[in-house]
């Protein structure tokens, strides 16, 4: 399976990029949501998740998250939200634009991956 | 218009705590010892400033040492395998990490900048028309780290003059 890493921290791409390939992803990195289309659209296979923080220059997240959904390419791409976005309006605001789940950063590792097991992406218990 | 608001410092103290739970001390055996002074020095810092129905900055200033330390705790390095770089890009995203979480406390409407960091004390630095209002201070392996929240408004700039 394949995962894509969208931040704009390289720091923190490194620390998804760590659990992600603990989990058996093959990781995909992009510095902001363009680069991240730009690299969807060289890719043959779809990955089957994003993990995508929210402020970035270029392409924020969430314009990320609405291109992504109008792109019936990318329909299977499991997308969630990695930021420090927290408020509840903002939360409804990338599930109402088709992130399927949020994670608030600071995140532990174990958080994480129960996110993932939740959504399916990893199996459940993955974390002990 | 910036309204009136207060993050205290038992509300820093909860955030940094959990940047420590996720990040540096994952283990629960490093915690950042507190030293309520806050005048200890910094070598090296970064901020995040936000904008809108609140304005001012969260600052992050530690010690060398420690700004290499959390890069290294971050990046899962050995300590001298870490870059300027890494420890540049980690000192952004912690100032990006407090300062997140600060916003979602404030009112809505609150716009958070990229983080900025400079590899300089503290005290280099000058935030116009701001006034430290709280922080927490304390050492890391015996090393200073500070976390300071800081409101602009044009008051300051009157009592400043």
């Amino acid at each position: 399976m394949r995962a894509m890493v969208i931040d704009d921290s390289r720091a923190m791409r490194m620390i998804l990029k760590r659990i992600v390939t603990k989990l058996n992803f093959e990781a995909v990195e992009a510095g902001d949501g363009q680069e991240a289309m730009d690299r969807l659209a060289e890719l043959t296979e779809v990955p089957e998740l994003a993990l995508i923080d929210w402020n970035m220059p270029n392409m924020n997240g969430l314009e990320f998250v609405t291109k992504v959904r109008a792109d019936p390419r990318l329909r299977e791409m499991t997308l969630v939200m990695v930021t420090t976005e927290s408020e509840q309006s903002q939360i409804v605001r990338a599930l109402a634009a088709g992130a399927h789940e949020y994670v608030i950063k600071p995140f532990t590792e174990g958080a994480m991956i129960e996110k993932l097991a939740l959504l399916g992406l990893v199996p459940t218990g993955a974390n002990s | 218009m910036s309204v009136e608001v207060e993050v205290n410092e038992s509300d820093l103290a909860e955030m940094v705590e959990q940047v420590w739970e996720s990040y540096l001390d994952p283990e629960g055996i490093s915690p950042l010892i507190p030293t309520y002074d806050e005048n200890q020095p910094s070598e090296v810092h970064s901020s995040v400033s936000i904008t809108g129905s609140w304005s001012g900055h969260v600052v992050y200033a530690s010690s060398r040492a420690a700004a290499q330390r959390a890069a290294a705790a971050f990046l899962a390095m050995e300590i001298d395998e870490v870059s300027e770089e890494d420890i540049s890009d980690t000192l952004g995203e912690l100032a990006n990490i407090v300062g997140g979480n600060v916003k979602a406390m404030l009112p809505t409407g609150a716009q958070l900048s990229l983080p900025q960091v400079v590899l300089a004390p503290e005290s280099s630095a000058r935030y116009p028309n701001a006034q430290r209002i709280s922080g927490v201070y304390g050492i890391w392996e015996g090393e200073p780290v500070s976390i300071s929240m800081w409101h602009s408004s044009a008051e300051n700039k009157e009592e400043g003059e």
